[in-house]
């Protein structure tokens, strides 16, 4: 089937991933009171066609599909979905994916904009090839999955806590997980994140790359070590116990969102990644 | 045999009554035996609790006959365990015996009501499972006695399977319906385990106390009792493993303890935001649950504005816990549908064997249904 590419996979990924978000604001109105299974199997089924969309694209290539920016950012995306679907085999804490979903269908209508996704030259190898290339793309890549991740564990500790706070009886009728253990979770995947991106930043300063260009005033390795020293920076402060916990957790979705924000920026500023 | 059910519960009677048709445990497998050679019961199962005193039985006398006969039964039973003494129920002096307190139901709604009381949708707090665990024991008592037979067993199981359905797919169980219990509720919703929390009690009034020995049930590490009273103080610290400490002093435990539960008489603030801030300082961001149950209010409502603070007074711990009760009222009728379902087929499998039964008949009879069919 020619005519059905891997991005109608990935399309039909982004739809499920809209019908998990619908459905998250149902369990949103009904207070998350009941274990669902529901929105867990939506992304589930989403993932699948998700994944098929990568592999189909990275059969294309013959490369670990992260060339271009649509290919990274369906690969942010895989890695949040991801990461979701293993934590959220613990049944408290599989109420993430309600706040997860609306990140990954904003993420997958952003990547669908055709402008992200020019066709490989044919017989040309494609822009980023080789291992190292694909080992810092996608180390770096998954360090932005779990750092949305913990983002969206974040927002689900600031709800929960609000709740706490203000006596609201959905604080004790939702299955949400402890407001301790959400922050843990949301610290673990960030300082898991942050080895990530650090073994990516570590593989990208070995590349290759054209003569004459610069790489410490880059405008994509500045960026990069700024949000590596935003991340260690928020590890720091929170080992010290310095942040509240409410703090913290806004820093982690202020980080998360700058990230998104600016990463497709950076990267189209970058002579080190559109040579 | 038609299931029947008779007896008078929290709902007809007042305590005074209920005490005195209440069989102690081991005089029941007599009561059921006499049931039985009496001809009024085939199958009987009696349940008695402090709040319940029924019958159960498959009975092969038409429900009224039997009602008649098991009435009799319960009241020479009320009255060989003890005439009333005017102290114990004044009202009573002079009536005749009981009455209208006694309840009474045949198929179908004796089953509904046996399974009702199997979910505790029957119970003075809806949904509350002790009554499940009354149930089966009684159950048990009549089965190892021999006293149950295919009906009741049926039905008993059923019950049993019945309820924990409804547990598992209703939330009648669901939260908690005493102040010590919410209190409970929310220490599981703010820290990650209560295994290494340590609970500090000010003043030691009783539903403090419940409190504390509820987180203490539930896994608290330690609690350290303060009160005006030093010998009070140490006094239930015994009590709880715990220890004691001079009421001057408590602000210095602040630092390792997650938990506080107040319940002084002081006619003021006894813990404001002056107070705390400096202390949640040294508490380097770990979160404090803060349970005021003292009427006036001990610890100032401002400090609910401090990060990591949670505070909850009385009014919010009942607000919850009859949030919970209203709740719990509304899964009722999805319950009460649940039970209509799983009674079906035992209605059925009686009807089946009633049909059964009609091939017993003299033939006269058999010819003259089918007469009638024509």
């Amino acid at each position: 089937m020619v005519w059905f590419t891997d991005r109608h996979f990935f399309l039909l990924a982004v739809a499920l991933y809209g019908a998990s978000a619908v459905y998250s604001v149902f369990l949103w109105r009904k207070g998350f009171r009941k274990d669902d299974h529901a929105n867990y199997f939506l992304l589930l089924a989403a993932f699948a066609l998700h994944t098929a969309a990568m592999v189909q694209r990275g059969f294309s290539v013959a490369h670990c599909p992260v060339n271009n920016l649509y290919e990274a950012t369906t690969f942010v995306a895989w890695t949040i979905v991801a990461a979701y679907l293993v934590i959220g085999l613990l049944p408290r804490l599989r109420f993430l994916g309600a706040f997860a979903s609306p990140v990954l269908l904003g993420i997958g209508v952003f990547a669908l904009m055709p402008a992200l996704d020019p066709p490989h030259p044919a017989g040309a190898p494609p822009e980023f090839s080789g291992a190292l290339v694909s080992l810092h793309a996608a180390t770096i890549l998954l360090a932005y999955g779990a750092f949305g991740l913990g983002a969206v564990a974040a927002a689900m500790f600031l709800m929960q806590q609000h709740d706490l706070k203000f006596h609201k009886l959905r604080a004790v009728l939702s299955l949400f997980p402890p407001i301790q253990r959400l922050e843990i979770v949301a610290v673990r995947l960030v300082f898991a994140g942050f080895i990530l991106l650090t073994v990516g930043l570590a593989a990208g300063r070995h590349l290759p790359r054209p003569t004459g260009t610069p790489y410490w005033t880059d405008p994509k390795v500045v960026w990069s070590i700024f949000l590596w020293f935003v991340y260690l920076a928020l590890l720091v402060l929170r080992r010290l116990r310095v942040p509240s916990s409410r703090n913290l957790a806004v820093s982690l979705i202020a980080a998360f969102v700058f990230l998104l924000l600016t990463f497709w920026g950076t990267n189209l500023l970058s002579p080190l990644h559109h040579p | 045999m038609n299931v029947v059910v008779i007896g008078l519960s929290h709902r007809s009677a007042p305590v005074e009554l209920r005490e005195r048709f209440a069989f102690a445990e081991s005089k029941i497998p007599g009561a059921l035996k006499s049931l039985r050679d009496s001809g009024i019961a085939g199958e009987a199962v009696i349940l008695s609790t402090c709040n319940r005193v029924e019958i159960y039985a498959a009975t092969p006398l038409e429900p009224a006959k039997a009602f008649a006969e098991l009435k009799i039964f319960l009241l020479r039973w009320g009255e060989i365990s003890g005439e009333p003494s005017a102290k114990d129920n004044p009202g009573s002096r002079g009536r005749s015996p009981h009455r209208e307190e006694l309840y009474s139901y045949a198929e179908p709604d004796s089953l509904h009501h046996l399974f009702k009381v199997a979910c505790g949708l029957d119970s003075m707090m809806i949904g509350e499972t002790e009554i499940l665990g009354q149930l089966k024991a009684a159950y048990d008592l009549a089965l190892q006695h021999g006293h149950t037979g295919a009906r009741l067993n049926k039905a008993f199981q059923r019950a049993f399977h019945t309820a924990k359905h409804v547990r598992t797919q209703t939330n009648i169980q669901r939260g908690s319906v005493s102040v010590a219990s919410v209190a409970v509720e929310l220490a599981e919703k703010i820290f990650n385990s209560l295994g290494d929390r340590e609970v500090l009690v000010i003043g030691a009034g009783d539903t403090s106390e419940k409190t504390a020995r509820a987180l203490l049930s539930r896994g608290a590490k330690s609690i350290v009792v303060t009160n005006r009273s030093l010998d009070r103080a140490q006094a239930l610290a015994g009590e709880f493993g715990g220890r004691a400490v001079p009421f001057d002093d408590w602000a210095g435990e602040f630092e390792k303890i997650d938990i506080v539960i107040s319940s002084t008489s002081a006619p003021h603030y006894i813990l404001d935001r002056a107070k705390l801030e400096p202390l949640m300082k040294a508490r380097r961001q770990r979160p404090l649950l803060l349970i005021d149950i003292a009427v006036p209010r001990d610890i100032d409502p401002e400090v609910n504005f401090l990060e990591n603070v949670y505070l909850y007074n009385v009014d919010d711990l009942r607000g919850i816990a009859d949030d919970y009760l209203k709740l719990r009222r509304e899964e009722i009728a999805g319950c009460e549908a649940i039970i209509a379902e799983k009674v079906k087929p035992l209605l059925a499998a009686r009807s089946s064997a009633d049909f059964a039964d009609g091939r017993r008949l003299p033939f006269s009879d058999l010819r003259k249904s089918a007469q009638s069919a024509d």
